[in-house]
C-alpha cells in the first residue's frame, strides 16, 4: 500500500511539474502580447472617402484579403448558407464567415470562447455580456479605429448619451450601438375579439379604466361563462420593457410604467412604494374576485393565452404585435374572423387623466471587436461599407423588394421580402439613429398581422392623451447588486402580485412583502439606481 | 386438425388474480404515461398549422400535412446534424469500447504491478470532475475546439463502462487463458480471440451505454463546438426549440399575405417535428438492443 501512495504522490508531482512548465497560451486576452491589435501589411485597398489615419491605427487589409469572423445570437437558421450572407459579401466585399452562441447558456459559452482566445473578429453580443466581456479586458479599443474607417458610424447620429454608454472607464469606445428600432412603442396591449363586442352591445375600445371595466362587466354580463373575458398576463417582454403579472395596459392608468421608477422629488422608488400601488392591486384583485379574467391567470403560459385566444375561447387577450402572427391564421379560417373584427386596447387612461408608459429606447445589441483579433480594422470598414449600403442590405431594392407608398413609407413586397431579407435582422451590427423610423417598420410591415396591430396601437398612438415617460435607466452600465438582486426581486413582485390577485394574499401583506424585498437586497439595488440617477444630473 | 396447446399453469387464488389484474391495470397506466406525450408530439407534426396553434391536437393527426416534415428535412440544418451525430455516436462508441477493454483487461489481472494505483486514479477522476472550464482550456489548448475529436476525445473512457467490462473479465475462468497461452497465444491474441468473443452480453452492454452517452451528449458538443456545420443533433434540437418561434415570425407574413411559409408551419409544429425526426433511430435500434440494456443493469455487478 506504501509503494501505491507513493506512487500515487510521484504521478501528481509529475503532473503538476507539466502543468506549470506549460507554455503559457498565447491568445489569453488578458496577456499584454495579444492586446494590442496586430499590424498588418500595406492595404490592398481602401475606401475612397478614407480620411487621414493616424499612424497608431492598423492598416485596412482590405475586402476580399480578409475572411472575417462574426459570432452572432442563436437562431434556427444557419447564417453561412442564407442569401442575406450572399447579399452582404456583394454589397461590402468582405467573406465573412458566420458563428451562433447557443440558445442556451450563452453567457458561459461567449466568455469561455473569448478567454480562451477564440478567433473571432467580432462579437454581436447584449449590452450585458458587452458589460461582462469588457470588464474582463477582452475588447479592443475603437475610437483611434472609428476614427479611421468607420466616419459613417459615428455621424449616425447617435446622441452622446449612447456613445457614453459603450466607453468603458478608461474613456474608450468598446462597441458600437444597434439600438432598438422603436423609441415609443407600445409593446404590451390586448386584442379584442370585436365580433363579440358588438354582439354585446360594445362598439368602440375603451381608453379609461373605467370604461374598461364597464365592458369587461358588460361582455360578462352578456356572455356569462361561455367565454373569458379577459386573459393574460403575457409576460413577453420588448426591450428595456419588462412586463409582469399586471398588463401596462392597465398600470398606465395607475401611473406605474416600471419596476423601478423616479418620483417628482427625484427619488428612486420601487413599484410596490408608488402611492397608487394598493389601488392597483385592489382593482386587479376585483376583477378576479367579480370572474372577468382568466381564472388561470397565474398559471397561464405565453402558449396556453394564445392557444385559447386562437381558438376563440377568449374575448379580450393580453398580448403584442407578434399574436396575430400566432392566431390569425385559426381565427379567419375557423372563426371566419376578419381584420376589422379585431381591436386593440391600448394603454388606458386613469379617472384623473393619467396614462404612462415607458419609453422604448434601449440597445437592442451592441458589437464589438475582441482583443484576440488581428482584423479589427477591417471589421470596423466592413460595418461602415455596411451601414452605407443599410436600405438595399437590410431591407432590398425599391421595385424588387419594396415600394414606396404615398407616405414614403416602405412597402415590402411578398414573397420576395420575406424569401430575401426574412432574415436580415440578424445581419445587423449598427444601426444609424435613423433606422428605426425609416427602414425597420418596413419588416413589420412585411407581415399583415404584426402591421395592423403596430399601425394601431403605435403608430396612431394618441399622444396626447398617453405620456411616454423617459426610461432613466436605460443606459446604466451593469452594477453588482442590480445584477445580484433584480432578477430575484421581480420575480418576488410577480408572484406577490399573482398571490393578491387571487385572494392568496392581501395587499395589508404589503408590509412583509417589503421587509422581505429589503432583505433580498432591494435597499441595495435601490442605492445603486439613485446615485447613477444622481450622477446623471 | 391442429389443435391449440392449452397453456395450463397454477390456478390463481381470487386475491392474486385481483393483484394480477391490478399488475395489468397499472403497466397499462405506465404505458400510457410514457406513449401517450410521444403520440401527441409526432401528432403535431402532421397536423394542420391552424389545428396546433389552437391546441386542437391531441394524440391523432388533425389535418394531416407533411410540409412542416419536409421544411424541416430540407430548409434546416438536420440533415447536417444528424450527420454529425453519426459520425460521433459511430466513431466514438467504437473508439470507447477499444479503450475501454483495452483498459479493463490489464486491469483485471491481479498480477498487473500497479493495478491498484491505476485503479485509484479512476475511482478518483470518477468521483472529481475538474469542471468545465478546465475542460474547455484543455480541450482548446489541445487545439481540439470545433472538431469531431472534441466530441469524442474527452468522453472516451466512462469509467463506470470500464469498471463493467473490468468486473466481467475477472469473472472469467483464469483457465482458458491459461491454456491459450501453452498453445502459444500472446495477450492480444488472448485478449481479441479468447476473452472478447467470451464476453459479447457486457461488449454489447457498454456499447450501447456509450451509443446513448454519446447520442445524447448536448452540454458539451454546444461547448466545444463553434461553426454552425458542426452542431450535433441535440444542439441543433435545443437550439429550434429555443429560437424557433422568431425565425418563423421572421420569416412569415403569418400565412396571411403571401410569405415564403406555409400557414402550416408552425413554431411548435416545427419543434414537434424535429424531435419526432431525431428520436426515430434510436426508437429503431431499442428493440434490437433492449435485452442487452436490461442485462445491463445486474452485469459486472456480481464477481464470479
Amino acid at each position: 500500500m506504501k509503494k501505491a501512495f507513493a506512487l500515487f504522490l510521484c504521478l501528481v508531482m509529475m503532473l503538476s511539474l507539466v502543468a506549470c512548465g506549460g507554455k503559457p497560451a498565447t491568445t489569453t486576452p488578458t496577456t499584454p502580447e495579444t492586446s494590442a491589435p496586430k499590424e498588418t501589411e500595406a492595404p490592398a485597398t481602401t475606401p475612397e472617402t478614407e480620411p487621414e489615419k493616424p499612424s497608431n491605427v492598423p492598416q485596412l487589409k482590405g475586402p476580399g484579403n480578409v475572411t472575417l469572423k462574426r459570432l452572432g445570437y442563436n437562431t434556427a437558421f444557419d447564417p453561412n448558407k442564407d442569401i442575406n450572407a450572399q447579399v452582404m459579401e456583394e454589397s461590402t466585399g468582405y467573406h465573412v464567415e458566420y458563428f451562433m452562441l447557443p440558445a442556451e447558456n450563452a453567457d458561459e459559452k461567449l466568455l469561455m470562447d473569448i478567454s480562451g482566445g477564440a478567433d473571432y473578429d467580432c462579437v454581436n453580443v447584449t449590452v450585458n455580456q458587452f458589460r461582462t466581456l469588457m470588464a474582463q479586458g477582452g475588447l479592443q479599443p475603437l475610437d483611434d479605429l472609428l476614427d479611421a474607417y468607420g466616419q459613417d458610424i459615428l455621424n449616425s447620429g447617435h446622441s452622446e448619451e449612447v456613445w457614453n454608454a459603450l466607453r468603458g472607464e478608461d474613456g474608450h469606445i468598446y462597441a458600437v450601438p444597434y439600438m432598438y428600432p422603436c423609441d415609443h412603442e407600445i409593446a404590451n396591449f390586448m386584442v379584442a375579439r370585436l365580433d363579440l363586442c358588438r354582439e354585446a352591445g360594445i362598439t368602440e375600445m375603451p381608453t379609461t379604466i373605467d370604461g374598461f371595466y364597464d365592458m369587461l362587466v358588460k361582455l360578462k354580463e352578456f356572455y356569462g361563462d361561455k367565454y373569458i373575458v379577459l386573459s393574460g398576463p403575457f409576460y413577453q417582454a420588448s426591450e428595456a420593457n419588462e412586463a409582469w403579472a399586471i398588463p401596462k395596459t392597465i398600470t398606465a392608468a395607475f401611473g406605474i410604467y416600471s419596476d423601478w421608477m423616479v418620483n417628482d422629488e427625484g427619488k428612486v422608488i420601487y413599484m410596490t412604494e408608488h402611492p397608487n400601488f394598493p389601488a392597483l392591486v385592489e382593482f386587479m384583485s376585483k376583477l378576479y374576485k367579480e370572474g372577468l379574467i382568466d381564472p388561470d391567470w397565474a398559471v397561464n403560459t405565453e402558449s396556453t393565452l394564445k392557444e385559447k385566444f386562437s381558438s376563440g375561447k377568449t374575448i379580450i387577450c393580453c398580448g403584442n404585435r407578434g399574436l396575430g402572427d400566432y392566431a390569425m391564421p385559426a381565427l379567419m379560417e375557423n372563426l371566419k374572423l376578419t381584420w376589422d373584427d379585431l381591436g386593440y386596447i391600448t394603454a388606458l387612461s386613469g379617472s384623473d387623466g393619467t396614462c404612462k408608459y415607458m419609453e422604448t429606447t434601449a440597445f437592442n445589441f451592441v458589437s464589438c471587436v475582441p482583443k484576440s483579433s488581428g482584423n479589427a480594422a477591417d471589421v470596423v470598414n466592413w460595418w461602415n461599407l455596411r451601414l452605407k449600403d443599410d436600405l438595399h442590405i437590410t431591407i432590398g431594392d425599391e421595385g424588387v423588394h419594396f415600394n414606396y407608398d404615398a407616405n414614403g413609407g416602405i412597402d415590402p413586397i411578398n414573397p420576395i421580402f420575406a424569401e430575401e431579407r426574412g432574415n436580415s435582422y440578424w445581419y445587423v451590427d449598427v444601426t444609424s439613429a435613423t433606422w428605426g423610423s425609416q427602414l425597420w417598420p418596413a419588416r413589420v410591415r412585411k407581415s399583415a398581422s404584426q402591421w395592423h396591430a403596430f399601425s394601431a396601437v403605435t403608430m396612431n398612438a394618441d399622444t396626447d392623451r398617453i405620456e411616454f415617460v423617459t426610461n432613466e435607466f436605460k443606459f446604466k452600465p451593469a452594477t453588482e447588486a442590480y445584477s445580484k438582486y433584480n432578477t430575484t426581486l421581480f420575480n418576488s413582485l410577480k408572484d406577490y402580485l399573482l398571490q393578491v390577485m387571487a385572494g392568496i394574499r392581501t395587499i395589508d401583506d404589503l408590509g412583509t412583502f417589503t421587509k422581505d424585498w429589503v432583505n433580498a437586497g432591494g435597499e441595495e439595488v435601490r442605492t445603486e439606481l439613485q446615485s447613477y440617477y444622481d450622477s446623471k444630473k | 386438425m391442429i389443435q391449440k396447446k392449452k397453456h395450463t399453469g397454477v390456478a390463481l387464488d381470487a386475491s392474486e388474480k385481483f393483484v394480477a389484474g391490478l399488475a395489468y391495470v397499472l403497466m397499462t397506466v405506465f404505458a400510457l404515461v410514457a406513449i401517450l406525450p410521444c403520440l401527441h408530439v409526432a401528432s403535431k407534426a402532421f397536423s394542420k398549422g391552424t389545428y396546433v396553434a389552437q391546441g386542437a391536437v391531441w394524440f391523432w393527426p388533425r389535418g394531416f400535412q407533411l410540409e412542416t416534415m419536409q421544411y424541416i428535412l430540407f430548409q434546416t440544418q438536420f440533415f447536417t446534424a444528424l450527420k454529425n451525430t453519426l459520425i460521433v455516436t459511430f466513431v466514438g462508441t467504437f473508439v470507447s469500447v477499444v479503450v475501454s477493454i483495452t483498459t479493463a483487461y490489464p486491469l483485471s489481472k491481479p498480477n498487473f504491478k500497479g493495478r491498484r494505483v491505476v485503479v485509484l486514479l479512476y475511482v478518483f477522476s470518477m468521483v472529481f470532475f475538474g469542471g468545465i472550464v478546465p475542460a474547455y482550456m484543455v480541450v482548446q489548448m489541445l487545439g481540439l475546439l470545433n472538431t469531431y475529436a472534441a466530441l469524442i476525445l474527452p468522453f472516451a473512457i466512462v469509467q463506470f463502462n470500464m469498471f463493467i467490462v473490468k468486473n466481467y473479465f475477472e469473472g472469467l475462468p483464469e483457465t482458458i487463458e491459461e491454456s491459450a497461452r501453452i498453445d502459444g497465444a500472446g495477450d492480444l491474441r488472448i485478449l481479441v480471440s479468447i476473452v472478447c468473443p467470451m464476453s459479447t452480453p457486457v461488449i454489447a452492454t457498454v456499447t450501447l451505454l456509450y451509443a446513448i452517452n454519446y447520442w445524447n451528449n448536448y452540454f458539451h458538443a454546444m461547448m466545444y463546438t463553434q461553426s454552425t456545420n458542426m452542431k450535433t443533433l441535440q444542439v441543433y434540437l435545443y437550439d429550434l426549440i429555443n429560437s424557433g418561434a422568431g425565425f418563423l415570425e421572421n420569416l412569415t407574413s403569418g400565412g396571411l399575405t403571401s410569405g415564403s411559409i406555409s400557414p402550416n408551419i408552425t413554431a411548435e409544429g416545427l419543434t414537434a417535428t424535429a424531435v419526432t425526426l431525431s428520436i426515430i433511430p434510436i426508437i429503431a435500434l431499442y428493440p434490437l438492443v433492449q435485452k442487452f440494456l436490461v442485462k445491463g443493469i445486474t452485469i459486472g455487478s456480481v464477481k464470479g
